[in-house]
Order: structure tokens, then C-alpha cells, then sequence
């Protein structure tokens, strides 16, 4: 006997544009197809307008698509938008998703049962949340009266509430101050190992996406340019990827004119040195940036193979795009 | 609980819990309402604050204050709950809308009616407006206040696709006041305006209600004398018709990706 895993989310053939009077519509998103496994945490990335927020909108039955479908545990959005809803809990970014007038605790009830739960397993599971995000003690206090970190773990907890298998994710960290950030990342973490949640989760914080995502997904002009498992896609720029340590006895105008000389190289400093990091082709090339540097005569102190960060690979994905579409 | 049923009483306890977060607007309001009421019958009386005439002015000057919160309080609450957000995240439950706005709908309906009998009742006692109770007055009430909503849900509908629609919200509310009889009996406005005032929402109810309270009119009286058949096409046309353009808007709204957009 064969079992099949249906996957959390699926989406086919995705489309959808803007109209605009007078003007050329704009193509929000373009025949995206992707499929997240149960379990998984997605990090769903892409620079500003590359279709991000829209794609997720659709998932959550806020935009109607003009073509495609998007499947949450097998439920067609459009067709079975009660039983898809009942899947999914999202906090989504830029807003407060919650009710500033009502207490924690009357958010939660609330956003439960708008998901149609309610009862003794929904309070305890509010009681639960609300103890291990540390605000059971202040979950009678109207949210309003809130920091903003607080607020936004209550918008968690009530995007959670009901239990739904599925948490999308908008930018969950915007705002926060380190501490409340680490709750959060802790938080994603737990509901994936532990709770065995699918997960999406969009943001600008690469190196948080690197830290928490199984896989990521990169949107440019509402295409997927790169969906691949975080440690595959890095091992793509792995090769090619170096950090050259030079000594900080460049000034900043001499160090702005080197950089202009070697494109896709971008500056750390740390320590009292000056460091170029990025991805050089190959050996020939290397020998070529050396040679910039000495003839501008910055003081070398290593040079060395090394891990590409996510945002690098972002980055270069993104100018090879660029180079595509410059061609 | 059925699930539908669960929705409505979420929504409507939702309703209820953030109208009393604002306890002292509700008392500023109520305040005010009284003190223009008194002021235009001050007026109109030419200066003679007469008890038998405030009691019919009473009735639909009650019911123009919910046509008032019922078309400001749609489309002030939408507009907030889009620039908040937890207008995308009501449309993310696993029920109809509709059910939500009837679960609203009835939470206003009740602050409304707190509201009412908190400020009007008093007045009532202390200017001797007699007001007799009638049985009637339940069912010509609801259907008074489902047109009303219906009308309010149009509004509301407007509210998601054009965002700023207080004006609009505004003139609406003033029209009824001087139109819908509240003030002034509707067969004394010339023809064409009379004709308008009755295609209203709540200017039969208005007539029905003064009907049964002050002539001791029963709904078999107000069937056989075509108020009441008249207020059920309006109130059926304006409470479906403001559902359904309500759902049309709704799902412009979706297709254009105005719901979370202010």
C-alpha cells in the first residue's frame, strides 16, 4: 500500500495583474508554481514590488488570482475558502492584525473563533500561548497599552490560536527590539521542530532567513528565480566566494574609489581591519583583484575561501538577473 | 455551538466589548443627541417645548439616531479595521462575511439601543412625553432597522472600494433626518419630494411605528392599509439589495487587492 503526502501549500500556474487606467497593467505575478511539504520552514524572499506580499495575499484569500490555483492541505482557496481558512494563520506585515481596544486574551478567544473553535481546548491552548510569549499575567490589559514586541506576539498567538498547520509570516520581526526579535526567531523554531508547522515566512532580515529556513524561495518581477533547500542554494556560490582582509590604513575615499574598481565585492569592517567580501569567477580573476589592490597599494593581510552569507547569494542572483535582463 | 451561530455571537460580542472601550464618547454622544433634539423641536415649536408634539418627533428622531449609527458606524468601522489591518484578518475566518456584518449589525444594534434608553428615557420622564407601549412595535422596529442596515451595508460596500466616504456618509444621515419624517410628516413635502422620502429606508417605518403607537394601529390594520406591505418591499429591497452590492463590492475589492489598502 502506497501513502501520499499531500504538500501544505500548492501553488499552480499563479497569476495575477494590475490594471491601471490609462497605463500598461502591471504583472504582480507571473505563473509561479511551488509546493511547501508539511513541516517546513520556506523563507519567501525578494527585493521590494517583486510579488511577495501579493502571492501571500492570495494564499490567504484576500486577492483573488486571475489565473492558478494556491491549495492549502488540499483545499482550493477560491472554491473551499471556509475549510482553506481553517488551515492557515498569518500575521500579516505593516498592519496591527490585532484589536488595540480588546485585552490579549479576548483577542485570542476572538481570532479562535472566527476560525470556528472554540471551547475548553482553545482556552487552554490561549493559556498556553499567552504563558510561554510571557504575557499571562498582562493578558487582561487592553493591547493598545502594549510595546510594540508585546503586540506582535500577541498577533502571533492569535495567528496560532486555533492550530492551524499552516503560519505565514510577513515580516514577523519589523520593528522589534533584539530581544523580543530573539523571542520571535525562538518561536519560528519551535513551531516547526516542535509543533511540526509549515511555515512561510517573508523578510529583509537574510541573515534571519538563513538561520531559520529549511528552503528559500526567491521572487524577482513576480517569477521564482531560485527555490532551493537553504543549504543547496548556498553551495551554488560556495565555489567562487572569497573574503580578502586588507589593513583599515585606507582612508574612506581611497577605500570608495578601490571598491568602484571591483564590482560585486562589498566592505566589512571588523576588528580594525577592512574587509572585501564576495563572489570572484575564478583564478585568473582573483590574480585581477589582487592586482587592483596592489597597484592601489592597500596593505593585503589574507585572502581566503569562504561561506557566502544568504544575502550574498541574494545579491548575486539578483545582478545575474539584472545581467540577464540588461543582455 | 454551530459554527455560524458562533460566528455572529463572536462578532457581535467583538462589537459590543470595543463599543464599551469607549464609554465616555458613548455618554459625550448620547448627550449631544439629546440636547439637538431639544434644540430643533425648541425651534420648530417656535420656541414652545409642547409635550404632544415631542412624542411623535421623539419616535423618529429615535429612529433617525440609528440610521445614524448604523450607516457612520459601517463605514467608520470598515475604514478603520482596513487601516488597522484586522479587516484582512476578519477575511481570513472560515465564514461568510455576511455572517460578520449581521454579528456587527446586531452588537450595534444593542449598544444603539442601551444608547437610546440611557438618554432618552430620562428626557421622556422629565419633559412628560408620553410614549405608549405597544407589542407593534418589536416587529415594525426590526423591519425598520433591517432596512436601515441594508442601507448601511451599500454604504459599507462603498466604504471598501473608495475608502474616504464619510461626505458621502454624512449627507446620507442629514437627508434622512429631514426626509425620512423624522421631523417633519412626509406628506407635507411637495410630491416629487414626498415620492423620494418614501423610496427611503425607515420613512415607512417611521409611519408605522408612530401609526401603531399613537393611533393604537395593529399590523392586520397596517396590512389593510398598505403601510406594512410597504415597508416589507422596502426594507426586503434595501436589506438584500445592501447584502448583495455589499458582496459585489467585496469582491471587486479582491480582485483589485483593495482590502488591505487605505
Amino acid at each position: 500500500m502506497t501513502t501520499t503526502t499531500v504538500d501544505s501549500i500548492s501553488i499552480t500556474h499563479l497569476s495575477k495583474s494590475y490594471r491601471r487606467r490609462g497605463a500598461e497593467p502591471v504583472v504582480a505575478v507571473d505563473d509561479l508554481n511551488l509546493a511547501v511539504p508539511p513541516g517546513q520552514v520556506l523563507g519567501f524572499l525578494g527585493a521590494n514590488g517583486a510579488g511577495k506580499t501579493t502571492t501571500i495575499k492570495m494564499m490567504c484569500s484576500l486577492i483573488t488570482p486571475d489565473h492558478g490555483h494556491v491549495q492549502l492541505n488540499g483545499w482550493d482557496v477560491n472554491r473551499r475558502r471556509g475549510p482553506a481558512m481553517r488551515q492557515i494563520g498569518a500575521v500579516l506585515e505593516g498592519t496591527r492584525n490585532i484589536y488595540w481596544r480588546l485585552s490579549a486574551w479576548q483577542n485570542l478567544i476572538y481570532y479562535a473563533r472566527l476560525k470556528g473553535v472554540s471551547g475548553k481546548a482553545v482556552n487552554q491552548r490561549a493559556r498556553r500561548l499567552l504563558s510561554e510569549l510571557e504575557l499571562w499575567e498582562r493578558r487582561s490589559q487592553p493591547v493598545g497599552e502594549f510595546s510594540r514586541g508585546m503586540q506582535q506576539k500577541v498577533a502571533i498567538a492569535c495567528a496560532l490560536v486555533a492550530d492551524q498547520p499552516i503560519v505565514l509570516l510577513d515580516e514577523p520581526t519589523l520593528g522589534l527590539d533584539v530581544q523580543a526579535s530573539r523571542t520571535v526567531k525562538q518561536w519560528i523554531r519551535h513551531l516547526s521542530s516542535v509543533e511540526g508547522k509549515t511555515v512561510v515566512l517573508t523578510t529583509h532580515q537574510l541573515d534571519m532567513a538563513q538561520e531559520l529556513c529549511d528552503r528559500v524561495a526567491i521572487m524577482r518581477r513576480g517569477r521564482l528565480i531560485a527555490d532551493q533547500p537553504t543549504a543547496a542554494l548556498l553551495e551554488l556560490f560556495r565555489g567562487d566566494h572569497y573574503q580578502i582582509q586588507l589593513d583599515a590604513a585606507l582612508d574612506e575615499p581611497q577605500l570608495a574609489a578601490l571598491v568602484s574598481q571591483l564590482p560585486g565585492l562589498h566592505v566589512l569592517h571588523s576588528n580594525g581591519h577592512i574587509t572585501l567580501s564576495g563572489p570572484i569567477a575564478d583564478q585568473d580573476a582573483l590574480v585581477g583583484v589582487i592586482g587592483v589592490l596592489h597597484a592601489a597599494g592597500a596593505p593585503l593581510l589574507r585572502v581566503e575561501k569562504a561561506e557566502p552569507t544568504l544575502e550574498e547569494v541574494f545579491v548575486g542572483l539578483m545582478q545575474k538577473e539584472d545581467k540577464e535582463d540588461t543582455v | 455551538m454551530n459554527e455560524a451561530l458562533l460566528t455572529t455571537w463572536n462578532e457581535m460580542v467583538k462589537e459590543l466589548r470595543i463599543r464599551w472601550s469607549y464609554k465616555f464618547s458613548i455618554v459625550v454622544e448620547a448627550l449631544m443627541m439629546v440636547a439637538i433634539f431639544l434644540g430643533i423641536t425648541f425651534f420648530m415649536g417656535e420656541g414652545d417645548l409642547q409635550s404632544g408634539r415631542l412624542a411623535p418627533a421623539l419616535v423618529g428622531y429615535i429612529i433617525w439616531f440609528y440610521a445614524l449609527i448604523a450607516i457612520g458606524k459601517i463605514s467608520w468601522g470598515l475604514r478603520e479595521e482596513t487601516q488597522t489591518g484586522t479587516l484582512e484578518q476578519m477575511y481570513m475566518g472560515s465564514q461568510p462575511m455576511g455572517l460578520l456584518l449581521i454579528g456587527r449589525t446586531l452588537g450595534t444594534v444593542v449598544t444603539t439601543t442601551i444608547e437610546v434608553a440611557a438618554a432618552f428615557l430620562p428626557l421622556a420622564l422629565l419633559l412628560n412625553i408620553r410614549l405608549p407601549w405597544t407589542w407593534e412595535v418589536l416587529p415594525l422596529g426590526a423591519l425598520t432597522l433591517a432596512g436601515l442596515y441594508g442601507f448601511g451595508f451599500i454604504v459599507g460596500g462603498a466604504t471598501l472600494i473608495f475608502k474616504q466616504v464619510e461626505s458621502l456618509a454624512n449627507l446620507l444621515q442629514n437627508l434622512l433626518l429631514f426626509l425620512n419624517g423624522a421631523l417633519l410628516p412626509v406628506d407635507r413635502l411637495p410630491p416629487p419630494v414626498e415620492a423620494l422620502a418614501l423610496a427611503l429606508p425607515s420613512t415607512w417605518g417611521i409611519i408605522a411605528l408612530r401609526q401603531a403607537i399613537f393611533d393604537g394601529a395593529n399590523l392586520a390594520t397596517l396590512w389593510q392599509n398598505g403601510v406594512l406591505p410597504n415597508l416589507l418591499i422596502n426594507t426586503g429591497l434595501y436589506f438584500v439589495g445592501g447584502l448583495l452590492i455589499y458582496q459585489a463590492c467585496e469582491g471587486y475589492a479582491r480582485r483589485r487587492g483593495l482590502l488591505g489598502q487605505y
